[in-house]
């Protein structure tokens, strides 16, 4: 149970790059396919993952010791469902037009699977501020991958960026809106479901071209000043 | 060299893979020049410039995965995918509309999935779905068929201005397309048969849909070259001709007034025959087994009736038959061929060992 | 296996585990009335708000259909729609199969416009779901879709958010145009179609012109209605008139 903590840089890493939700756990597809048409979708329901995942973390944390392990599980799913339901409330309050375009998805985000397995792989076992911390950034991670699939599928969809932003952050955002190319005939495949699957594939294959070229890197530095050294490695590595 | 790796059994059948393809490509002749005839020389112009295209794509693919060129482009693979999109494609097609299409198709479709033989979806199917979900409004322009009355068939000029506008000219759509038969049978409600061929220019054909009969048959002339030459078998055209009779028979409701078309105007509309057999029988993203290809093409058959009748789009070949690729894996799985001398396995009997 | 006779360290055991299960239960119990107290005291404080929102969104979508504001400028009715509702009786004119609900527009006690919910049961994918608004004179003020299955790209057009197609309704009556040009341009009538959809639009011009058929023989009997629950709801307000 008692792991080390680790450092926040370390967590920060995880939760947007190497242990991704969206691109390497492949967590939470659901929500994710199925609202990221356009940026300001992507952004609401991006940013209420966060504010799930990083409240229900810090809540897990703080009654780490008071749960046994018999009810760790429903106790968790309590309190993830309050947090949602609490997040839909508010939704409806401050953003009604945009929970309209959500719909179903918000309530859903009781069922995104990251959301639990962060409770109960790290949560439960560490700090409230590492938690909370490991919350913030995967919930990021989520959002950074939901929010850039949205670009794209709005750019390349409808040739807009950041349309109906008004819905999310009030009349000041309506100018936020771009046009990139002036009467741009709908490429409805990216706005359509099968476009979410398409670009998520491409944005999976982008991480991974990305890591490989990052070890590829690595490797390289680190076998150069083998040459010459007298001690010469076989196996292993030496800590 | 990976690609050309020699296994056993070493020796080859007669019909290498260029071969089967070069097969593939005659036996379409009669029907594009059927459909030359009948909707002008938009087919025609679309077949060079996807060709153009495709090869191309190919080549790019090739080249980005540090393959030999010359070797990809030997096998016609790419041009046969060519062929089946710009059959299947409306004649006027615009050059953007087929540059997306045919890149899609060859890149996507096949390359990024490892090349021909591993794409578990047909190319140039996966390349019409993709225009059809994404471009519908143009992906619906039909011209009527030669010799409808009230029309006259496009000129070589018109047809090349239509589907590259920059080379001027500009031809009133509304005035040129024409809703097809399958159009006409799946917007009907309240017409009977009889009276849909009476009121309808597009159904006055001999047996089906003006024009689109010719083009159908031409097709199964083509296709039934290829099972003489025993390119493939006859288990998946039958299974899928077989399913949308029996489909069209049982749903057809001829004498009311809320008609799906007759058990001749499916066989001889649309894509029929050119599914049945140039996209059914592919042998990469199709089943493997004869039983499981009869299953394959049935299912086709089904869908494309279904769809067709009741789903959002008027043609379906390339939706059932994507969808059926799908389910190839499964089929193949629970259709495997016993190995010879060895029995069927007696299911619910308790082997002697465990008693 | 034989029965054992129970020894002292078996009901220990026993009873450790009752109370371990007990405990267990009891922080259940105990989390659940937490997440449900923060619950109600979310619900608590966004109750008003969102019901507020609620509101001002279909008072929004019902303005789009029927402007509160003439072309003059002055208010053209100046009773809550919210509160004005009819229902309307199953119909075929209306194409509905369920008692549906409308709204009725009054300037003080004189009818001024209704709002009639109309399905046009034969889109191309089923059945389309649409709001009408027809002022007293039998003209349109205003149409919109609240609900279709269409294809992408071809019928969907009639959405307002896709293209403005849908507006072209307003000012229409059923004496303009005369009875032939109520169709698409394809069948002789004055709408236009969209380039590869014909059965999306003409299901949707049929479907108005019926009920504006349907509200010429009705006029009198919708205004009645919506007259008494005009008055259900000022004597509800003492005789306040609703603003």
């Amino acid at each position: 149970m008692a792991s080390p903590t680790p450092e926040a840089r370390e967590i920060t890493l995880n939760g947007l790059w190497n242990n991704n939700p969206a691109l390497v756990q492949l967590l939470g597809l659901c929500p994710l396919l199925g609202v990221s048409n356009s940026v300001v979708n992507a952004l609401g329901l991006g940013l209420a993952t966060i504010l799930v995942l990083a409240g229900s973390n810090l809540v897990v944390s703080l009654i780490r010791h008071q749960v046994n392990d018999a009810i760790r599980l429903p106790v968790f799913v309590m309190v993830i469902a309050a947090l949602t339901t609490c997040v839909e409330l508010l939704m409806q309050a401050f953003t009604y037009e945009l929970y309209q375009i959500l719909g179903i998805f918000i309530p859903l985000i009781v069922t995104n699977c990251s959301i639990l397995g962060r409770a109960d792989a790290f949560a439960s076992k560490h700090p409230p501020g590492a938690a909370v911390l490991d919350g913030l950034m995967m919930g990021a991670g989520f959002a950074l991958v939901l929010v850039v699939l949205g670009a794209l599928r709005e750019s390349i969809g409808q040739g807009t960026l950041f349309a109906n932003m008004h819905l999310l952050f009030g009349p000041v955002a309506k100018s936020w809106s771009v046009v990139l190319v002036q009467d741009y005939k709908q490429f409805l495949f990216a706005i359509l479901p099968p476009g979410a699957f398409f670009f998520m594939g491409l944005l999976i294959a982008v991480k991974n071209i990305v890591d490989n070229r990052i070890s590829e890197a690595k490797k390289a530095t680190q076998d150069k000043p083998s040459t010459g050294s007298k001690r010469v490695r076989v196996t292993g590595t030496v800590s | 060299m990976a690609l050309i790796r020699q296994t056993s059994p070493h020796t080859r059948g007669a019909e290498t893979t260029s071969r089967v393809m070069q097969l593939v490509m005659l036996a379409a002749l009669p029907g594009l020049l059927v459909t030359t005839a009948m909707f002008g020389w938009g087919t025609f112009i679309n077949l060079i410039w996807i060709s153009l295209i495709a090869v191309g794509s190919e080549a790019l693919v090739a080249r980005l995965r540090k393959r030999p060129v010359a070797f990809y482009l030997r096998d016609y693979s790419a041009l046969v995918t060519a062929v089946l999109l710009a059959l299947a494609l409306p004649p006027l097609a615009p050059w953007w509309l087929t540059l997306i299409g045919t890149a899609f198709a060859i890149i996507v479709a096949k390359h990024l999935y490892g090349g021909l033989g591993q794409n578990p979806f047909n190319p140039a199917m996966v390349g019409y779905v993709l225009l059809l979900i994404s471009f519908p409004a143009d992906m619906v322009n039909w011209l009527p068929a030669a010799g409808t009355p009230g029309y006259e068939t496009l000129s070589f000029g018109q047809s090349l201005q239509a589907i590259f506008p920059f080379l001027g000219g500009n031809l009133d759509y509304d005035a040129i397309t024409m809703a097809t038969a399958l159009d006409v049978v799946r917007e009907n409600s309240s017409l009977t048969w009889s009276e849909l061929q009476a009121t309808n220019a597009a159904l006055g054909g001999t047996f089906a849909g003006k024009g689109w009969e010719w083009v159908n048959i031409a097709y199964l002339a083509g296709g039934l070259f290829l099972l003489y030459r025993k390119v493939f078998t006859w288990h998946a055209p039958v299974g899928m001709l077989g399913a949308l009779i029996v489909m069209s028979l049982v749903f057809k409701n001829g004498s009311g007034s809320d008609t799906h078309g007759t058990v001749l105007f499916h066989l001889l509309s649309g894509a029929t025959m050119l599914g049945a057999f140039f996209i059914v029988t592919d042998p990469v993203s199709g089943a493997t087994s004869n039983r499981g290809r009869l299953i394959f093409g049935a299912g086709v058959g089904i869908l494309v009736y279904v769809i067709r009748a009741w789903g959002g789009y008027p043609d379906a070949v390339a939706f059932a038959v994507l969808l059926m690729n799908m389910a190839a894996p499964t089929i193949d799985y629970y259709t495997q061929p016993r190995t010879y001398g060895h029995k069927k396995p007696r299911k619910g009997l308790a082997k002697p060992e465990d008693r | 296996m034989e029965p054992r006779p129970e020894t002292e360290t078996n009901t220990s055991a026993k009873g450790l585990m009752l109370r371990a299960a007990s405990a267990s239960s009891l922080t259940l119990g105990l989390f659940a009335a937490l997440t449900v107290g923060l619950i109600t005291l979310t619900w608590v404080f966004t109750k008003a708000r969102i019901d507020d929102q609620i509101r001002q969104a279909e008072i929004r979508a019902l303005e789009e259909i029927l402007p509160r504001a003439d072309i003059d400028g002055s208010a053209l009715y100046d009773n809550d729609l919210l509160k004005t509702r009819i229902s309307i009786p199953v119909n075929k004119q209306l194409g509905s199969r369920t008692t549906a609900e409308g709204y009725a527009a009054f300037k003080g006690d004189t009818p001024v416009a209704v709002i009639l919910p109309v399905v046009a049961p034969k889109g191309y994918s089923g059945a389309i779901h649409m709001l009408v608004g027809i002022k007293a004179d039998g003209t349109l003020s205003g149409v919109r879709v609240t609900n279709h299955k269409e294809t992408p790209g071809l019928g969907d057009a009639i959405e307002i958010i896709k293209s403005n197609w849908i507006t072209v309704f307003s000012g229409k009556s059923l004496d303009n145009p005369q009875q032939k040009g109520w169709g698409v341009r394809k069948d002789g009538g004055e709408f236009d179609q969209f380039t590869g959809a014909t059965i999306t639009p003409r299901a949707v011009v049929l479907a108005v012109h019926n009920s504006l058929q349907y509200f010429e023989q009705n006029r009198d009997q919708l205004f009645q209605q919506g007259l008494k629950q005009l008055k259900q709801t000022r004597g509800d307000a003492h005789g306040q008139p609703d603003a």
